[in-house]
């Protein structure tokens, strides 16, 4: 943590030579200022542990606290140069995924040129692929000149955004408050034994991807099941479920 | 119809805004906006012959599209195609009730409508003038069938102004929004050209920030013009992400107009005269239909000279795009919504720093609410005092409530600010399904607290509910009855926050994650006494320590449960019994031997075959194969199979 050295500085054995000890001899701590240097420098200092590492984890408290809004953390910080060769990385990510078709990226790509956000080109790139493939996201990062961890980063936060393929039926079950009263819980549950899938995952087959919304805002119907896009189905209980996926299943194989 | 139309002239008082004399300026816009309007493609009319499917998400569910093809067909075979039309209109209000079809011009109300029954009343209501009395409406109480919605209790206690074109207008038919005297607010504003005396108007109504937090409206406009910048941003947070709301969805999706209209007025009264102005609505992509609507009513508003460069010909010039959301749910911070929008992670920062001074890409940036923008026209049209006479003394005008949960005419509500939960619950919503009994009423989704029976006469207004507690939020209900395990509640509200927090800071992140684990300990009958002192310990440092709102309220479903079920925190944690029977490694699943008929329909439905018995014989549960999924309960139609819970359903029954 910062720590705005109160009155400690007097009385200890003096470090010869140590920075902290030259920033101490110009604090006149009976008036709280700094005597030859200008305002605030060398006040703050993060403590170590005794291997040397930081004890401060970025929890932002200091910057809430601060009276007089002196301190801003930034938790993702700008380097001028990277310590590894940027061009390299890249080049071995792109080769990791050759089955990416890369002739609907143009689209995306055209996008960014127009002068769309990071996020407009997400949108772009997962109406194409139905998800964001790593080499995309590379893609992206090159074409707007920005850190592919600033770009993965920004993927990963929305939930929206999906990293991995989905299935051909994507199952979303309202968690919503007013579902969750009504039996949403059993419903998950149901779906995942019928379709022997974990919550958020996809089934081996590529058909099912059963996930959890919140809120699909037709909670006079709870609890609400949406499969793809626009069918939603309404009052689902465990018996529902189950039945609802017999029937999905059924149409695959008539298909 | 509306009680908004029953009192006319009440909103008398100073007329907004037109404090200069309607010169050539004023005529030159009013026959500019004469202009915009294109008779041939208007469609509603209150006299015309014609039938109005409601579009919801609700009705949509519940099988707004086979009503659709079916009346469609009815029509063309009668030959009526031509003279009847049907307009498919945004939520009418009473989603429990869907699909809903309104017959003009009589305004015939039928609620629950099947594809069947559409012969029946095109046979007598369209092409006769009768009513099809079997398919009508029932009176909750007397079961008497009420023909109009203006004799439905649920729509009598509403006073409707946001949403008083709602189940009126085709969403997707500007002409329809013109023809009802829609952007003649903007055309006032334009020839007054005092940007200065629109805010003094909206903050004269009184209006607060409709998303929960209550700031007033006209003081943020006031302190976003007085900022100077390159742009000035105005932003409409349409990013409804509370689970239980879906009010701002179901005013945009009725009505696009208003909204984009009051974002116009607001450009105007933000930016005139004080360099460029924009406007973003920020629309979450999980309303697909939410956001089609708004990208045709930007675009039209666009051809017709509404919106764009040189707005009715006064010189004012505003564009508005749409940004789509992630799924993020403090994406609907205000500070954290900049960020998406600049392409960011969508994390907050410390209120230091406003909005109105730094707000989107460093410049002035004005951030309300859909429903607060939806407010804006109607205040301009009727007054500063027509807002300002409904209400209480510190909260003025209406507010928008999405009523759920376990109630039995859950749907749209618009109620003036002060009317008790009371009302809302029991005579709006006709109160908790029969036999069930009342427990509490959540607000404001998982950031809102829960309110028990001794308080149901809090008034709705920001101070009323701040002091029971709680927060307005956005306007979410959620009703609760004796089903519902408030621990269980209080979990899942938790669990939420904890999956939604941004992460950028310490209580919340991990705060959030051990106050789950603590709440899971008391639900699975595994916590001690010592843990509630730990819990409401934890709800003050996350409450205290946290950077934005959503920190700051991720423990009040916590606190208000604990505060008012106290005795059931304690039930789980010292009897291990759960009183609403919810908590599953508490409960037990068991048959009534007398009440069972052995119908053998529970013995098709458990997916782990757990129940035995011959046919016309009592069944039994095994309790060491039964997963607790509760659709044997369900199927049963003799209420045979009963959920225990209690100590020695512990020591029985299996741990899951």
């Amino acid at each position: 943590m910062a720590r705005s050295d109160g009155g400690n500085g007097r009385g200890r054995t003096e470090p010869k030579s140590s920075a902290l000890y030259e920033v101490l001899r110009g604090i006149d701590f009976e008036k709280r200022e700094l005597l030859g240097k200008a305002k605030g420098v060398g006040l703050f200092d993060l403590v170590k542990d005794k291997d040397g590492r930081y004890r401060c984890h970025a929890c932002t408290l200091c910057e809430r606290r601060c009276p007089v809004d002196c301190i801003e953390i930034d938790f993702c910080p700008r380097f001028e140069e990277l310590p590894f060769d940027v061009e390299a990385e890249r080049s071995a990510a792109r080769a990791l995924q050759p089955e990416i078709d890369m002739a609907l990226f143009d689209g995306v790509i055209a996008r960014i040129r127009e002068g769309s956000g990071l996020i407009e080109a997400f949108h772009t790139t997962q109406e194409a692929y139905g998800y964001l493939p790593r080499r995309a996201l590379e893609e992206i990062a090159g074409e707007m000149k920005l850190p592919p961890s600033r770009v993965y980063g920004v993927a990963s936060f929305y939930s929206q955004f999906r990293l991995t393929p989905v299935g051909k039926h994507v199952i979303d079950v309202c968690v919503g408050t007013a579902c969750h009263v009504a039996g949403a819980p059993l419903a998950v549950e149901a779906f995942s034994q019928e379709l022997e899938l974990p919550v958020g995952e996809t089934s081996a087959d590529g058909l099912f991807t059963l996930q959890t919304v919140n809120c699909v805002g037709a909670c006079a119907l709870a609890p609400v099941v949406r499969v793809g896009a626009d069918e939603t189905y309404g009052r689902v209980g465990p018996n529902e479920a189950r039945k609802l996926v017999r029937k999905l299943r059924k149409l695959e194989v008539a298909s | 119809m509306t009680p908004r139309a029953a009192r006319p002239e009440a909103t008398g008082g100073r007329i907004a805004p037109a404090a200069k004399p309607a010169g050539a300026r004023a005529r030159r816009i009013e026959g500019a906006l004469k202009k915009t309007f294109d008779p041939s493609a208007y469609i509603a009319g209150d006299d015309k012959a014609e039938i109005r499917i409601c579009a919801g998400t609700a009705c949509h569910a519940s099988g707004r599209v086979a009503l659709r093809e079916a009346l469609d067909k009815e029509l063309a075979a009668r030959g009526l195609g031509d003279q009847v039309a049907v307009v498919e209109t945004g939520c009418n209000g009473l989603c429990e009730e869907g699909p809903i079809v309104v017959v003009r011009p009589d305004g015939i109300f039928y609620p629950r409508l099947k594809a069947k029954d559409i012969a029946e009343i095109v046979e007598t209501s369209v092409v006769g003038d009768g009513v099809v009395e079997r398919l009508l409406y029932k009176h909750p109480q007397t079961g008497e069938a009420l023909a109009h919605e203006s004799d439905i209790p649920f729509y009598q206690l509403q006073e409707r102004i946001v949403l008083s074109l709602n189940g009126k207008i085709d969403p997707y038919s500007i002409d329809d929004y013109l023809a009802r005297g829609g952007y003649r607010a903007l055309a006032k504003v334009l020839a007054a050209d005092d940007p200065e005396a629109v805010i003094d108007e909206v903050e004269r109504s009184g209006l607060r920030g409709r998303g929960g937090a209550g700031y007033p409206t006209g003081k943020k406009w006031r302190s976003c013009r007085a900022n100077n910048g390159d742009v000035h941003y105005v932003i409409c947070n349409a990013d409804e992400g509370d689970p239980g709301a879906f009010l701002d969805r179901s005013i945009v999706e009725a009505n696009p107009f208003a909204v984009i209209e009051g974002m116009t007025i607001a450009g105007f009264a933000i930016g005139a005269g004080n360099g460029a102005v924009h406007g973003y609505i920020y629309v979450r992509r999980e309303y697909p239909a939410a956001v089609e609507r708004l990208t045709r009513a930007l675009k039209e508003a666009r051809r017709r000279g509404l919106l764009g460069v040189d707005i009715l010909g006064s010189g004012f010039g505003v564009d508005i795009d749409i940004v789509r959301s992630v799924g993020a749910f403090v994406g609907g911070e205000s500070t954290a919504l900049t960020a998406t929008i600049e392409g960011l992670r969508g994390s907050p920062r410390g209120r230091h720093i406003r909005s109105v001074a730094q707000g989107l890409r460093g410049q002035p940036t004005n951030v309300n609410n859909v429903e607060t923008y939806a407010n804006v026209p109607w205040i301009v049209e009727h007054g500063a005092l027509a807002l300002s006479t409904l209400g209480t003394t510190t909260s003025k005008g209406t507010k928008v409530l999405s009523l759920s949960g376990r109630v039995a005419h859950g749907g749209l509500v618009e109620v003036p600010m002060g009317t008790t939960l009371r009302q809302v619950v029991f005579d709006i919503g006709g109160g908790t399904p029969p036999g069930h009994e009342f427990k509490a009423v959540k607000l404001g989704g998982p950031s809102g607290g829960c309110l028990p029976p001794a308080l149901l006469d809090t008034g709705i207004d920001y101070e009323g509910l701040a002091a029971a507690g709680t927060a307005m939020c956005s306007g979410g209900m959620v009703v609760l009855d004796d089903t519902t395990c408030m621990v269980d509640l209080a979990k899942s509200a938790v669990g939420f926050m904890a999956a939604e927090s941004c992460g950028k800071c310490v209580p919340c992140r991990v705060g959030t994650q051990r106050l789950y684990e603590l709440l899971d300990k008391v639900t699975t009958g595994r916590a001690m006494e010592s843990d509630l002192d730990r819990i409401e310990r934890l709800c003050d440092d996350i409450a205290e320590g946290s950077l934005c709102g959503l920190g700051e309220s991720a423990p009040s479903s916590v606190v208000t449960t604990l505060r008012h079920f106290g005795d059931e925190y304690r039930a789980h944690v010292v009897e291990k019994r759960c009183p609403a029977r919810v908590c599953r490694p508490l409960i037990r699943y068991s048959i009534d031997k007398d009440a069972c008929t052995g119908c053998h329909v529970c013995f098709g439905a458990c997916p782990v075959q757990a129940i035995s018995g011959e046919r016309k014989e009592a069944h039994v549960i095994d309790h060491e194969l039964c997963i607790k999924c509760d659709s044997c309960r369900q199927v049963c139609k003799f209420d045979a199979v009963s959920v225990e819970t209690g100590i020695l359903a512990v020591a029985e029954g299996r741990q899951l």
